[in-house]
C-alpha cells in the first residue's frame, strides 16, 4: 500500500521523519517521502501522482495548527482524493495543549486519524486497523 | 580585472554596502595585529584554544557579551550570525536590528554583521584584540565574508558541504560549491598580506548518529577544496560523539589522513589544526547535568589532543544562552584544562585501522568519479549516495544508511546503503550489534541512541 509522508510547513526536523519513513517500510507500506518542509499542495499532488491511499503529515514546531485550516479546501480542488485515508500526528500544537481539545479539532479539518504526541508505532498500529476497518466495510 | 576582482565588484554593489573600500580594507589587513589571527595564536600557543559561541542583534549587546568572555579568559572570540543574513535576506535582518535597538528586545538570533557593516563592527573586533571566529551557516557566504574580512575577522567557519547538508531541503549542492570557491579564493589572497586567514570546516553536521567515517571524509574534501585554492590554515573538526575511544580514534585518523591528502596534493605546507565541539546532540534540560556533560567533553577534547575547542552551556536545552552563563562555561572550561595533567595515551589499534580503511575507501570511490575537477567528483558522490550523511534534510542526500549504537555507545554503520565500506570493515560495524532485532525494535533503538546524554 503507497503511503505520502513528510514535515508540514517551514519545519525543518528531520529526524521523526526518517523514522516514520523507516518504520512504515518495516510494516510493508510502499513510502513516499517528500522530507521536511513540504506544503499542502505538495502533499495533495503527490498524492495525485502516486496513486497513494494513504497521507501521513507530520509536524513537530506545531506550525500543522495553521496550516491544517486550509486542508478542507485544497482538497476539495483536487478530484480522486476523497478516499484517501488522511493521518496527521506529531507536536500538533505551538505551546501546551490536550489531545482532547486537538483531536476533534484535527478532525474538524478533514483527518481521519490525529495522534498528538502518541508513540509512533502506536500510531502506526492505530493506522492499521483503521484500514483493516476500512476493507472490510 | 581578474574574473574574481569582477565578481567581488559586482557583491560589494549591494544596496546593503555602504561603498566597500578594497583598497582601504586591504591596507587594513596587511597592517593588522598578529593578535587577530587564530592561525598566529594556533602557532605559538602551547593549550587548547577556548572558544564559545554567541551572536546578539545589537552592537552594544555584542560588545558586552565580548567583555565578559573577556572576563573569562576567552582566547577565540565568536561572532554567530543571525538567520535570516544565513539566508541573504538582508531587508529583513535590517528590520529586525531596528526593532531590537529600538525597544531592547531581541528580534535576532545572531549578530547581523552585513547590515552593521564593516567600519562599525571593526572598532568591537580590533578593541578588544582577540581572534574572532565567524560562525554562520551560509551557502552564499559570498558578501558576509567579504565583511567579516574587512571587520578583522580571520576566521571563517562552514563549507559547501557541511553548511548545506544539515541546515537546508533545496538550495542547489552545485551553486554552494562555485559560492565557497569565491570564499576559499578570497581568503587565500588576504593571506598573502599577512598571517594566513583560517579556514574551519563543520564536523558536527546533523550532529545525529553520523558515523566517523562520514564526518572524516567530508572533512578531508573540504580541506582539499579549500587547500586547492590557496587557503594557508585549515582547522578540521568532528563533535563529541558519545564515546570516548571513538573519539580518540576518530581524533588520530583525521589527523593523519588530512596531513597525507593535503601532502598528495602537493599543499604539504599548509597548517592543519583539529577541533573539537563539545556535545552537539540534545542536551539534558537540567544545568547541573549539563555543566557535568559540558566538562566530560573537555576532558575528551584533550585526550583527543585537539588545538580548539568550541564550548556549549548549560542552558543548552532551553535556548540561546544568556552572557552570564555562557562566560561560566568559558572559565569552567580553562579551568578544566589547566588541572588536567599527565594524560594517559589511549590508543585501539583495530578500530584506528578499520575506520582508516573506511576513510581510503569512500575517498578513492570519491576520486575515481569520471568529473573533471574535484568539487565536481564530490558533488556527483553526493548525489549518487557514496557520500551518505544520517539525518540530512536535503533532497540530494541519500538517506540510505543506517546507523545505531553498540553496548560501548560507539556509532556503527548497519546499513551502508551506497557508501563504500569494505567488506571486512563492514562486517565488523556489524558484528558489535545485536542485528537479530526487528526494525520496530531498532527504530526504538535510534530514538534511545539520539537521546543518550538527555
Amino acid at each position: 500500500m503507497k503511503v505520502v509522508t513528510g514535515v508540514v510547513g517551514n519545519d525543518i526536523h528531520v529526524v521523526a521523519n526518517r523514522l516514520i519513513d523507516l518504520s512504515l517500510q518495516a510494516r510493508g507500506f510502499e513510502v513516499f517521502n517528500l522530507g521536511v518542509n513540504t506544503y499542502l499542495e505538495e502533499f495533495f499532488d503527490a498524492a495525485v501522482e502516486t496513486g497513494a491511499e494513504v497521507l501521513l503529515i507530520s509536524s513537530l514546531n506545531g506550525e500543522a495548527e495553521g496550516w491544517g485550516r486550509e486542508v478542507k479546501l485544497l482538497k476539495a480542488r483536487y478530484k480522486n482524493l476523497d478516499e484517501l485515508i488522511m493521518m496527521i500526528g506529531g507536536n500538533l500544537t505551538v505551546g501546551s495543549g490536550n489531545a482532547e481539545d486537538i483531536v476533534p479539532k484535527y478532525k474538524g479539518y478533514g483527518f481521519d486519524l490525529v495522534c498528538h504526541q502518541v508513540d509512533l508505532n502506536t500510531g502506526l498500529d492505530q493506522l492499521e486497523e483503521f484500514i483493516a476497518q476500512r476493507k472490510t466495510q | 580585472m581578474s574574473l574574481l576582482q569582477e565578481e567581488r565588484e559586482i557583491i560589494l554593489s549591494n544596496e546593503y554596502v555602504d561603498t566597500f573600500d578594497f583598497a582601504e580594507v586591504e591596507e587594513f589587513v596587511k597592517n593588522a595585529s598578529k593578535d587577530l589571527f587564530i592561525s598566529h595564536h594556533f602557532k605559538n600557543a602551547n593549550k587548547m584554544l577556548v572558544q564559545p559561541r554567541g551572536g546578539f542583534p545589537t552592537y552594544e549587546k555584542q560588545f558586552a557579551l565580548y567583555e565578559f568572555f573577556e572576563k573569562a579568559n576567552v582566547d577565540v572570540l565568536p561572532l554567530t550570525i543571525d538567520s535570516n543574513t544565513r539566508l541573504n535576506d538582508y531587508a529583513t535582518s535590517e528590520k529586525m536590528l531596528r526593532l531590537s535597538e529600538e525597544n531592547d528586545v531581541d528580534m535576532l538570533n545572531g549578530y547581523p554583521l552585513v547590515n552593521h557593516g564593516y567600519r562599525t563592527t571593526r572598532k568591537m573586533i580590533t578593541h578588544f584584540n582577540k581572534p574572532v571566529s565567524l560562525r554562520h551557516g551560509t551557502p552564499d557566504a559570498r558578501l558576509l565574508i567579504e565583511q567579516a574580512i574587512a571587520s578583522g575577522i580571520f576566521e571563517i567557519e562552514g563549507g559547501p558541504i557541511t553548511y548545506l547538508l544539515p541546515y537546508s531541503k533545496n538550495f542547489p549542492l552545485d551553486k554552494a560549491f562555485l559560492y565557497w570557491k569565491y570564499v576559499e579564493r578570497v581568503c587565500a589572497n588576504y593571506s598573502e598580506l599577512n598571517e594566513p586567514i583560517n579556514r574551519e570546516s563543520f564536523g558536527p553536521l546533523t550532529a545525529t548518529l553520523v558515523p566517523p567515517s562520514i564526518t572524516i571524509v567530508i572533512q578531508l574534501l573540504e580541506m582539499l577544496l579549500s587547500l586547492q585554492e590557496g587557503v594557508k590554515s585549515f582547522s578540521v573538526s568532528f563533535s563529541q560523539q558519545g564515546s570516548m575511544v571513538q573519539d580518540i580514534v576518530t581524533g588520530a585518523v583525521i589527523k593523519k589522513l588530512a596531513k597525507h591528502y593535503a601532502q598528495e596534493i602537493g599543499c604539504g605546507d599548509a597548517a592543519i589544526h583539529l577541533v573539537y565541539h563539545q556535545w552537539m546532540g540534545a542536551f539534558p534540560t537540567n544545568r547541573e547535568y549539563a555543566d557535568q556533560l559540558i566538562n566530560m567533553s573537555t576532558v575528551i577534547a584533550s585526550m583527543v589532543g585537539a588545538d580548539k575547542i568550541i564550548t556549549k552551556t548549560c542552558e543548552e536545552a532551553i535556548g540561546i544562552p544568556t552572557k552570564e552563563a555562557n562566560a561560566k562555561t568559558v572559565a569552567n572550561t580553562q579551568y578544566t584544562l589547566r588541572i588536567l595533567n599527565g594524560l594517559p595515551s589511549v590508543v585501539d589499534e583495530e578500530e584506528e585501522e578499520i575506520l582508516t580503511l573506511e576513510v581510503k575507501a569512500i575517498m578513492e570511490a570519491v576520486f575515481n568519479d569520471s568529473a573533471d575537477t574535484l568539487w565536481r567528483k564530490v558533488f556527483n558522490s553526493i548525489k549518487n549516495g557514496i557520500i551518505d550523511v544520517p539525518f540530512s534534510p536535503h533532497i540530494i542526500n541519500h538517506n540510505e544508511m543506517i546507523t545505531i549504537r553498540d553496548a560501548g555507545k560507539n556509532i556503527r554503520i548497519i546499513n551502508r546503503g551506497n557508501v563504500p565500506i569494505p567488506e571486512r570493515c563492514y562486517d565488523f560495524e556489524k558484528s558489535k550489534c545485536d542485528l537479530s532485532k526487528d526494525t520496530t525494535s531498532i527504530v526504538n533503538d535510534i530514538v534511545h541512541d539520539i537521546g543518550i546524554m538527555q
